[in-house]
């Protein structure tokens, strides 16, 4: 299932390109979310867009790209936040989940073959966006804040119904995206998904 | 695109970058296995305060450090006062707020170009599992440089939007967004390839 053709500068680039993403997602006022009124991150949906669109170990490659940034000092995580102190903080566990959050979803999602479906889309959101993250965020929280495992989870889960609409929108935004524009899912100089297609004729 | 980092000539400024993140790891750990005790929580503090002053970073400078750990020690604060002791609850706030306002100060005294030829060097060992450190460069290059242009997608895609009068709306708005930004990075690929650079 992690069989994938030799990394091109296709690759190279979409990765940059999907950390970029990922990157101006957390910019304030860059994509209207509610109208801006709701402090709400949209950078869990672009890691889970990351898994589904460009598979396990680009998307890994995106992420680690992100985040080697916001240790540069970009303040490129979602309020403006950016810099060593993310990884110190209580978020850092987070970070640090979606990097192997990012790996499960790819799997989950390109398993079998490489056609999004929509229930293996959105398991691979919840299974790698959700449960991947939250079992790296919430005990490392835990240690870093010292509050008990148990008190950590049970704050955590008021991002709970946040992250399920993103794995719904992911799911539905991965579809979306193979129907408007199949070439986005195309791995590399692998023949059986010739990057030349015109996908318009 | 502006990163945290501010100028200085100081001692902090001239390190090395390796060498600097390893003292600010060491000094971050020990912050965080040695605080327990309000005493502590204040020695913690005049060492950061130490730090910021060594790096000739003024007073505002650290302020606004502060203010940017807001919702670390707001988030933190509300359910540690919840469910434990006030005393425990204002030690652990303080202790985490202080490693991030410390870890800060590597970032602020730290230039992007050095830390990109810095993680160029890091990579280096890695060339064995076929991580070429030049395509790492490349890559947090290429992103760096492609942050603004989508930006720029983003604001054309609401702009069209607005004009056609549909409402902001995250569907319609996430799919332009990806197609476009893909079509970027086809655009880099066929630049770079261009240029004969082999990533």
């Amino acid at each position: 299932m992690f069989k994938q053709a030799a990394w091109d500068v296709r690759d190279t680039t979409r990765v940059a390109a999907f950390a970029a993403l990922i990157a101006v997602l957390g910019l304030p006022g860059a994509v209207p979310v509610f109208g801006g009124a709701v402090p709400i991150t949209l950078q869990t949906l672009g890691v889970m867009l990351a898994g589904t669109i460009l598979g396990p170990w680009r998307g890994a490659a995106a992420i680690l790209t992100f985040e080697a940034l916001v240790l540069f000092g970009l303040p490129i995580v979602s309020g403006g936040r950016g810099g060593a102190g993310m990884f110190v903080g209580p978020s850092a566990g987070y970070l640090l989940g979606w990097i192997f959050g990012v790996v499960v979803i790819g799997a989950i999602a390109s398993v079998g073959s490489e056609r999004p479906r929509w229930w293996r889309t959105a398991v691979a959101c919840v299974t790698g966006g959700i449960l991947v993250v939250y079992a790296f965020g919430i005990p490392i929280q835990a240690l870093v804040t010292r509050l008990p495992l148990v008190e950590t989870a049970l704050t955590s889960t008021v991002f709970l119904p946040g992250d399920l609409v993103k794995a719904v929108l992911a799911t539905v935004i991965t579809l979306t995206l193979w129907r408007a524009y199949p070439r986005a899912f195309s791995r590399g100089t692998n023949p059986k998904h010739p990057v030349d297609t015109d996908v318009t004729a | 695109m502006i990163g945290l980092y501010r100028p200085g000539t100081s001692v902090l400024h001239r390190m090395p970058t390796g060498l600097k993140l390893v003292c600010f790891i060491g000094a971050s750990l020990a912050i965080a296995t040695t605080t327990t005790s309000l005493w502590q929580v204040i020695s913690a503090l005049t060492f950061v305060m130490t730090g910021y002053a060594c790096a000739g970073l003024s007073a505002r400078v650290l302020a606004s450090q502060v203010v940017a750990a807001r919702w670390i020690i707001l988030f933190m604060l509300a359910p540690q006062l919840l469910f434990l002791p006030a005393i425990d609850a204002v030690t652990n706030t303080a202790r985490v707020a202080l490693i991030v306002i410390l870890a800060a100060l590597f970032t602020l005294t730290t230039r992007i170009p050095d830390l990109l030829d810095a993680t160029e060097r890091a990579c280096a060992p890695f060339r064995r599992f076929g991580i070429r450190p030049e395509a790492v460069a490349l890559v947090l290059a290429l992103t760096i440089t492609s942050i603004p242009v989508i930006a720029g997608f983003a604001a054309t895609i609401r702009d069209a939007q607005r004009a056609r009068g549909i409402p902001p709306h995250r569907l319609s708005f996430a799919v332009p967004l990806l197609i476009m930004s893909l079509k970027h990075a086809d655009d880099l690929a066929d630049a770079v390839s261009a240029r004969g650079i082999e990533p």
